[in-house]
């Protein structure tokens, strides 16, 4: 029996999922028609016949109606395990399903949604994460379509039920309208902004207690978007009038700032076949030994000039989602900061390269020992240290970037940036992160540079006395 | 997945009448596909985490697979290039008339650019004439394939 369920190339081996779905189909193919049995089937049963069913409802779209109605006779779990089989068909197999299954895994969803089944915020996550930043093709806006529709559709219920995955959602359309509002003369591409932009105003203007969740980065997307007059105006509030959100306690927008977004956010503008590709050169390949890896993973995901902007995503998910363990890191595995210098020296336009750096010092800005994993500000002094000096300009233009946001960022509320950058330098500091600072004293580094880094370390890390001295005599 | 279980680390293969190799690797690198005896062939480089080897692809395969690819390959024949018959020390790995690559996965694999098995000059075992072992290196990485560094 060949697959009905995805493409398989030539020479390619079969799928296991894909086998297992359809061997249960072939083997329950004559109970999946009415008159149903009546009996009760054993754990092994339940679970095949959930398999059959679902291969039944994705691969027979003209019995689909048949086949969810045996569905709901059936379950037992909450549709536990069913919803479970979906994300795994999602996580694993989604590039790769036929058009026409695509579809009916949309209108499944649905379903699931409706039966409020167990487990079908995970299925939306899933699918969220298979719309893929910077593809402007057909089938990719299509998902994004279906997606922003299913929010908005569910919205009353998804507020309800599952909260949070609406702030997932408002997180993946803030950042996906960045790159949507970039292109034109794609057919559809407005009403899809449209619908996009009205779901993220929407949670941000009724729901803003629950987008307080997502923490500061929510302040970067929107920065990104300023050039959007709905989104400025809401940026505008946030910055000079808070009380229109009418969230209590809500009083400025440096109570976001101090928020770190949780983890779970910047996984989710990286399709699981990006991160576990991330995830396996960060933790298996030796430093010295990637640049294959690199080819590879560039010409997959980055070669197009559009689909470089997912760099920011994945600095971002590098910085505060993958954190090696001591093991990784004493073992001589290429280090977090080595991938990201290598992401910084692609060829981008410039403000996907503004807006990486960006991703890389955002926690620096705003960090606080109390609640900041030093994880997260580690990268980017690592790589401005070991660039020194071979790739000297990485360094000088790292570090320009980090004044130039002290300076303008948020001008009105430059003593919070100043305190952020201090106390993660201090932090860099007390915590041995670098051996010392003394480095930036090196003639390479452009003395202005040099000047106003001794004088923020002087008055940031007393430790450091001696360190910040000698930046300063050396310049 | 069954065959999971059996497969040999690169390093054990020796050159074979046989086709008995069973083993899961990842493509490094291919050459250009040329036409020989109207047959199409495609030189590559793959490796495991032991040992690369030159593998031949020949027909669809010069075009199914891609460097990156992991791929797993049954009953496969390592033996004397065919193409070149004015070489014979420079063996290679092919899935051969009677075994069959297959693409299982990408990128997540560790490899070993050197040793080469196919940088070897492999001779007769004087102690069993039909057995092969290792009597010199050639070179200890592809002469074909440059590492990238």
């Amino acid at each position: 029996m060949v697959s009905k369920l995805i493409q398989i190339s030539n020479h390619e081996a079969e799928n296991p999922l894909d086998i297992t779905l359809r061997e249960a189909f072939s083997l329950l193919e004559r109970k999946l028609r009415p008159p149903f049995p009546l009996s009760i089937p054993t754990k092994e049963e339940y679970q095949n016949l959930n398999r059959a069913i679902l291969y039944g409802i994705l691969c027979e779209p003209h019995l689909a109606k048949v086949h969810i109605k045996h569905l709901h006779g059936i379950i037992t779990d909450g549709y536990q395990y069913f919803t479970s089989l979906l994300v795994k068909i999602v996580n694993e197999l989604y590039v790769k399903l036929v058009e026409p299954v695509k579809r009916q895994l949309i209108w499944l969803t649905h379903e699931m949604v409706n039966v409020s089944a167990v487990g079908f915020d995970g299925l939306l996550v899933a699918l969220l994460r298979q719309i893929v930043g910077g593809d402007f093709g057909e089938e990719n806006l299509h998902l994004c379509f279906e997606m922003v529709n299913l929010f908005s559709s569910k919205w009353f219920y998804l507020l309800e039920e599952e909260p949070l995955v609406l702030t997932g959602a408002l997180y993946v359309f803030l950042r996906l309208l960045t790159d949507h509002f970039r292109v034109s003369n794609i057919p559809n591409m407005e009403s899809l902004r449209k619908m996009e932009s009205d779901f993220c105003v929407r949670m941000l203007r009724y729901n803003f207690s629950l987008c307080l969740k997502i923490g500061r980065d929510l302040v970067r997307l929107l920065q990104d978007l300023v050039r959007v007059p709905q989104f400025c105006a809401v940026l505008k509030d946030m910055l000079y009038n808070p009380s229109a959100f009418r969230v209590d306690g809500f009083t400025d927008i440096s109570q976001l700032y101090n928020t770190p977004t949780p983890r779970w956010y910047f996984s989710l503008r990286l399709t699981p076949e990006m991160e576990s590709q991330l995830t396996f050169l960060l933790t298996r390949v030796k430093f010295g030994s990637q640049k294959r890896y690199q080819v590879w993973f560039a010409k997959k995901f980055l070669v197009l000039p559009e689909r470089n902007a997912v760099i920011i995503d994945i600095v971002r998910f590098i910085c505060c989602a993958h954190h090696s363990p001591n093991d990784v890191i004493r073992s001589g595995i290429i280090p977090r900061w080595a991938v990201i210098g290598w992401l910084l020296k692609s060829n981008m336009k410039n403000y996907v390269e503004a807006n990486t750096k960006l991703a890389l010092f955002y926690d620096w800005l705003f960090f606080d020992e109390k609640v900041d994993d030093i994880m997260n500000i580690e990268p980017a002094i690592l790589l401005m240290v070991h660039s020194i000096p071979e790739y000297i300009d990485i360094t000088n233009s790292l570090l320009e970037f980090l004044f130039i946001l002290l300076d303008n960022y948020d001008p009105e509320r430059k003593e919070i940036l100043h305190r952020g950058i201090s106390a993660a330098f201090n932090a860099i500091v007390r915590k041995h992160m670098v051996q010392s600072l003394d480095i930036f004293a090196s003639n390479m580094i452009y003395p202005i540079l040099k000047e106003r880094l001794g004088k923020l370390l002087r008055h940031a890390v007393p430790e450091a006395q001696h360190q910040s001295r000698n930046i300063k005599l050396a310049s | 997945m069954e065959a999971e279980a059996t497969v040999q680390p690169l390093i054990s293969i020796a050159p074979a009448v046989q086709n008995n190799i069973n083993a899961k690797f990842i493509m490094l690198d291919k050459g250009r596909t040329t036409v020989e005896w109207n047959t199409k062939t495609c030189l590559s480089l793959v490796a495991d985490d032991t040992a690369a080897v030159h593998f031949q692809l020949w027909g669809d395969e010069c075009e199914a697979f891609e460097p990156g690819d992991i791929l797993l390959l049954s009953n496969g024949i390592f033996s004397s290039s065919s193409g070149r018959s004015n070489n014979n020390h420079h063996h290679v790995l092919r899935a051969g008339k009677r075994g069959k690559a297959e693409k299982v996965g990408e990128f997540a694999m560790v490899f070993v650019e050197t040793p080469n098995l196919s940088e070897i000059l492999w001779g007769s075992d004087p102690k069993d004439s039909r057995k092969y072992v290792q009597q010199a290196v050639i070179s200890p990485y592809s002469t074909i394939f440059r590492p990238v560094i």
